[in-house]
């Protein structure tokens, strides 16, 4: 009897002097993990043209359909993106989202990410419906508000992806790891030999939100 | 072939093919194509279309025959007595496969930027039939000019067009005026316009419908929508009395574009670009939106739907009360449906009692059926067909490639006159033909009936091209002064001019007005007299205008693409219109306000005036339409008319 | 052998080309046989009974080819096949160069037993002076009464039209040649209808070789058993061969059907040049199959060269040494077929592209194995899916070639360069 109430008191002797778990939210907040999925962030070429060409197929695979995107034709002489199309207007609203990602698995272009940003909470549900304004990186100070580069570097995880070179966009980089496990060589098994003429979908040296 | 089949059929002028092992026994000289598709086969095709003839150069149709000793193309191989054909075997998968990875070679994959993306063949046969992957070492594809506008409505993109020829052969074989040609050869060949010169055609919007990938798009469609989002509505074409079928696509209340919806018997899957680009004045705000009431001198108020009717009742009632029922005109309109044009002519001859209703302003006399005698399909059938005047072909312009059909498939002759030509010399140019048709404008019924009258030696059946898309079903429905609903005699009433006149010289003392009404509103200064001095003017309709802001009671009307019904085209083919966007008012139907309106009015025996059940009475009031159903023609035998 | 050569018999005399040296020769004694001798259907039975088979490259016998035209179907019209443009050939050049007028009455005769009223002679475009000297003869018959109405008093009425086409290959291809001839895109039509049926302007037609039509007149002046005594069983007469490479004397020469290849090559080309031993030899122009040092020994016999796996086709040979790079050959000869592709079908106008495309790579030694078997497939998928020969025969040269020298081929595989020119070097070196 008395044995327990000494162990149980040196337990909580012991969590007494142990550091706190609790975080002081809001004023101190918990590093989000690299592939969390927040919300969405649309994202631009270095040269600040949005990569976002209008297209809806994030629309279309939407679960839930909560994503609204209007596309308008690129004036040639001032282009919002490249190409032709771009997307006028971008909606989503995430009180409906689910937040599962397959927008950003749509995406041709690598346009939308789900990022970091978990605050969600609003007084208004209209302000939930968040706009391109909104959801675009801005421009020119885009880089300050993108998420440093995790220390593994881009497009980093598991399997081994941090071993390919970051200008490989990462869809391009999973085939690859793919096609090497199944060639029977380890995803370690050192250079990946990725031929120079592949097409690089990014432009080699940006970094890449891979939320 | 010498392999006969174990039964042969009888001598029937049908021949038994063998496709995928099933037998099937088609007509002679049925493609092996038409044959598969008559079991069930789907065959893919590019350069074949069901309207063009055969050219066999995309090669996506190439099929295994047995005793061939190489593969033929479905699309231009006629069917032979016991030809044993396969689709399915490796064979034809890996040619599919071959033709789909060497069409894909030079193509951009620009799929999220295409408007064409969703409804695209080459995509869809890709998924489908394609071999997933492409071997084609990385290097420079053939590129081309992109995004280069023909004409204002079509634009060009030259990298994704896979040269099936379609788009040439429609200028050579549809229209006949060869706009759009080939130029270079090899993989450089390329479609240009002839000359560099930009689009003329008057049919240049069915161009992207029958370009099989995104290569020619509308410029009005262009990044409007994806096809997935289209909400589909099958209507007719509001444009002109023509009737051509359409799906009206929308996207978010609003109507896209207007996509053609084949009806060989009407339309032949063709549309005119005045018809096609009408689309965005179905989008307009300018609407009526509530019911209101303005008496003369008093204020102006919103009310709600039951208390305009009962005002428009009770002004209406006072009118005849004070008047006689003869002070009342009546006035329809060809934009209207069948419904409500009988309820219209019920309500004004049956309810109100007064003889004045119209639907148009001229005179509209010895109206006879049998000049819609010539169905737009029988005009292939003719031997010589006569266009008085440049007017048919402007109100209805498809009917021009009907015309275009009948001479390059029968060699018909058609002879363009103008619309006061000699009959007598009419008479001697079509000698020796059996079937002659003659066509004619509205306005020129009297001419065409002398010409019919003075051709001997041959069928001649007439057809009168009428105004506004129901102008057909306007007469059929009675709403003409002195003929009633099915062309029965009534008591002679004003025509639509003389209406708008006794109201202006006060003979008339209230005006129901039954809009939206175009005709109506090229009056000009009588209509502003009329309807300034009528005591009541009952006002139904969709669109703010002349009328509508004179109504001293004013219901909101639904436009054409917001409402059931039926209309009745120029040869009295009787077709469903159907609601492409919700109504922009809360206010019941016009059938259902014209029946309320029949009710506060004292009518005892109407029901509630739903669309559906409207149709169903009106069908079993008029034999011709009961016969007619939906999509067929409503003809009226000569001794129905008084 | 007093009949032989037949069509180059005069070809030494001094400008034959003028009527009146041809005439001495014997010209135009043909068609005024023909008309005294033979009725059009006797005449056609007579050019069926000499077994002469076209000359243009498919070897169709031109006599079966006459009696396909519908009966009582006017007017019907003859289309001189003189856009002589495959790789390796030019007798239509050598002989239209030497003798204009024995075309001319070939085209005569023809018409006569045809009852064709307008003739066309579709003359390529780049045969500028050939054109010129044909219009000249053609002017000189008819001043000389053999063109017009009533030739030579038989009540014949007929016209000759020189049209020079614009430099397309395809255009030697008989409904191209037509479309061109209409004034439209050269580009081949779809069969059936068959010219015969439908041709020029919807009407009857019949195209014919030069070198066909250039025997008639000595069919009509010998008979056809004669000429069918000529030459093997299966190939009757006489051609004209093209000799090309590295031989030591280049040349057309007009060999009896039924001569072994090899006298040809020793004794009118006078063999391989010094220090070239043969490695391979293409019997019929461009576009035909590759054959081997073993198959010298044939005989000029169109059937017996299609079961050695090749045709005589247009009757260009081309005769390669041990220094030529087959994959070379190949990649030259594809880009040829891709320039001249007509774009009409898919196959033939991306698969050319790729073909070409991948023959550069390979060449150039930076080809994977698994892109020479793409290669290979691409071909498969090309042959006999075309709309025309053209697709099909952009690939007969490369599959025989990768057949008979897979390993060179293969050699060029990640080889950086091109081994076979690597080896000659190193040996000149």
């Amino acid at each position: 009897m008395i044995k327990e109430i000494v162990q149980g008191m040196a337990f909580t002797l012991k969590q007494m002097l142990s550091r706190p778990l609790t975080v002081q939210y809001p004023e101190e907040q918990k590093p989000v993990p690299v592939r969390h999925r927040g919300r969405h962030i649309l994202h631009r070429y270095d040269n600040g043209l949005e990569r976002c060409i209008g297209c809806e197929l994030c629309a279309a695979n939407c679960p839930v359909g909560c994503i609204y995107v209007e596309a308008a034709e690129n004036d040639p002489a001032n282009p919002v993106s490249p190409g032709e199309r771009y997307a006028i207007r971008y909606e989503i609203n995430l009180m409906r989202c689910i937040y599962c990602g397959y927008c950003a698995e749509a995406c041709p272009t690598e346009a939308i990410t789900l990022g970091p940003q978990y605050e969600l909470a609003d007084y208004r549900r209209e302000h939930t419906v968040v706009t391109k304004a909104e959801l675009l990186e801005s421009w020119p100070h885009f880089a300050q508000s993108r998420r440093p580069p995790s220390p593994r570097g881009a497009g980093a995880d598991q399997t081994g992806r941090e071993e390919i070179d970051p200008g490989v966009s990462p869809r391009l980089a999973w085939d690859l790891v793919d096609a090497r496990r199944q060639s029977g060589q380890g995803p370690h098994a050192g250079d990946l030999g990725i031929p120079a003429d592949v097409p690089t979908v990014t432009e080699p040296g940006t970094t890449r939100d891979n939320a | 072939m010498t392999q006969t089949p174990a039964a042969p059929g009888p001598d029937d002028g049908r021949v038994g093919v063998t496709i995928d092992g099933r037998e099937v026994r088609v007509p002679k000289g049925t493609l092996v194509l038409d044959a598969a598709t008559e079991l069930g086969i789907h065959i893919p095709i590019y350069c074949a279309h069901a309207k063009l003839d055969p050219v066999a150069v995309c090669r996506m149709c190439l099929v295994h025959i047995e005793k061939f000793p190489k593969p033929q193309p479905a699309c231009a191989t006629t069917v032979a007595e016991g030809m044993v054909v396969t689709t399915n075997n490796a064979e034809v998968t890996k040619l599919r496969e071959g033709v789909l990875e060497f069409l894909l070679v030079n193509h951009p994959l620009d799929c999220p930027v295409c408007d064409r993306g969703g409804e695209c063949d080459l995509q869809d046969f890709t998924f489908r039939y394609g071999p997933g992957t492409s071997r084609f070492p990385i290097t420079e594809k053939v590129h081309f000019a992109k995004a280069l506008p023909l004409s204002q409505h079509i634009e060009l993109d030259q990298e994704r067009c896979i040269l099936c020829w379609r788009c040439v052969r429609y200028y050579d074989e549809i229209t006949g005026e060869k706009e759009i040609v080939l130029q270079q050869r090899g993989v450089q060949t390329l479609v240009t316009t002839f000359n560099g010169e930009q689009l003329k055609s008057n049919f240049q919007g069915n161009l992207p419908e029958v370009c099989p990938v995104g290569a020619l798009t509308h410029r009005e469609y262009r990044f409007r929508a994806r096809p997935w989002e289209l909400q589909r509505a099958p209507s007719v074409c509001p444009e002109c009395s023509y009737g051509c079928n359409i799906n009206a696509d929308s996207r978010d209340f609003e109507i896209k574009r207007f996509a053609s919806r084949d009806n060989p018997l009407v339309d032949d899957m063709w549309l005119c670009d005045r018809g096609r680009y009408s689309f965005p004045q179905w989008n307009t705000s300018e609407r009526v939106r509530r019911p209101q009431l303005r008496p003369r001198g008093g204020e102006q108020r919103d009310v709600t739907a039951v208390e305009a009717i009962s005002a428009a009742a009770r002004e209406l009632r006072a009118v005849v009360d004070q008047h006689g029922s003869g002070a009342v005109g009546v006035l329809g309109s060809a934009l209207n449906t069948n419904e409500e044009l009988w309820l219209l002519g019920r309500l004004a001859r049956d309810v109100i009692g007064t003889p004045h209703i119209d639907h148009q302003l001229e005179p509209f006399e010895k109206l006879d059926p049998a000049e819609h005698a010539l169905g737009i399909a029988d005009i292939e059938e003719c031997d010589a067909l006569v266009v008085l005047g440049a007017e048919p072909e402007a109100e209805a312009p498809v009917l021009t490639l009907r015309l275009f059909k009948a001479e390059r498939k029968r060699g018909a002759r058609v002879h363009r006159l103008d619309h006061g030509a000699d009959p007598s010399r009419i008479a001697s140019a079509v000698r020796g033909a059996k079937t002659i048709g003659v066509i004619a404008d509205e306005t020129n019924r009297a001419h065409a009936a002398r010409v019919a009258a003075a051709i001997t030696g041959g069928a001649v059946r007439r057809l009168t091209v009428t105004r506004g898309v129901n102008g057909r079903g306007a007469k059929d429905m009675g709403v003409l002064p002195g003929l009633a609903a099915g062309y029965r005699s009534a008591p002679s009433g004003k025509h639509g001019r003389e209406i708008l006149e006794a109201a202006a010289s006060g003979a008339l003392r209230a005006l129901l007005i039954l809009g939206p009404n175009p005709a109506l509103e090229t009056a000009g200064d009588v209509l502003q007299r009329a309807l300034a001095r009528a005591d009541s003017v009952v006002v139904i309709d969709s669109r703010p205008g002349v009328c509508a802001g004179a109504a001293t009671v004013l219901i909101p009307g639904h436009a054409f693409f917001e409402k059931h019904g039926t209309v009745t085209n120029l040869e009295g083919r009787v077709q469903r219109i159907r609601p492409a966007l919700p109504p922009a008012t809360p206010t019941p139907t016009e059938t259902r306000v014209l029946s309320s309106l029949a009710a506060e009015l004292g009518a005892r025996d109407w029901d509630r005036g739903e669309p559906s059940a409207v149709n169903r009475a009106l069908r079993a009031a008029l034999a011709p339409y009961a016969a007619a159903g939906n999509g067929g023609r409503a003809t009226w035998v000569a001794e129905a008319v008084a | 052998m007093a009949e032989f050569p037949l069509l180059t018999k005069d070809f030494g005399t001094q400008d034959l080309h003028e009527r009146a040296v041809y005439e001495r020769t014997g010209g135009y004694q043909g068609l005024r046989e023909a008309f005294k001798r033979f009725t059009p259907e006797t005449l056609i039975a007579e050019v069926k009974t000499s077994g002469i088979r076209g000359r243009g490259g498919a070897g169709f016998p031109t006599g079966t080819k006459w009696s396909f035209l519908p009966k009582d179907v006017f007017p019907r019209y003859l289309c001189c096949n003189a856009d002589e443009s495959e790789p390796g050939c030019f007798k239509d050049r050598y002989l239209i160069d030497k003798s204009p007028h024995q075309l001319v009455e070939g085209v005569l005769i023809a018409s006569y037993a045809l009852q064709v009223n307008v003739a066309f002679i579709y003359i390529r475009g780049e045969y500028r002076d050939q054109r010129l000297l044909l219009e000249r003869a053609v002017e000189e018959a008819r001043a000389a009464g053999f063109i017009g109405k009533n030739i030579l008093g038989s009540g014949f009425d007929c016209d000759v039209i020189v049209h020079g086409g614009a430099g397309a290959y395809i255009c030697g291809e008989e409904t191209a040649l037509i479309d061109s001839l209409e004034g439209l895109r050269g580009q081949p039509r779809l069969k059936p209808p068959f010219p015969a049926v439908k041709g020029l302007y919807g009407q009857p037609t019949v195209v014919n070789n030069v070198e066909t039509l250039c025997n008639l007149p000595h069919i009509v002046q010998r008979g056809g058993e004669w000429f069918k005594s000529l030459g093997t069983e299966g190939s009757t007469g006489t051609r004209l061969f093209c000799c090309s490479g590295h031989i030591k004397k280049p040349g057309t020469y007009e060999m009896l059907l039924g001569t072994p290849i090899r006298e040809l090559l020793e004794e009118e080309c006078g063999g391989m040049r010094t220090g070239s031993t043969l490695k391979a030899f293409q019997p019929g122009g461009g576009s035909m199959q590759v054959l081997l040092p073993e198959h010298v020994d044939l005989p000029l016999d169109m059937n017996e060269v299609q079961k050695a796996g090749s045709s005589l086709g247009a009757g260009a040979m081309i005769f390669m040494d041990q220094d030529t790079c087959l994959v070379d050959v190949s990649m030259r000869l594809v880009d040829f077929y891709q320039h001249e592709s007509c774009g009409k079908c898919v196959p033939c106008r991306e698969g050319t592209y790729f073909e070409s495309q991948l023959m550069h790579k390979l060449e150039a030694g930076h080809a994977t194995p698994a892109e020479l078997a793409t290669l290979s497939d691409i071909c498969a998928n090309m042959d006999g899916r075309c709309f025309c020969p053209l697709g099909d025969t952009a690939t007969w040269f490369v599959m025989s070639a990768y057949k008979h020298f897979r390993d060179e081929f293969e050699a060029h595989c990640n080889a950086g360069e091109c081994p076979v020119k690597a080896r000659a070097r190193e040996r000149a070196a």
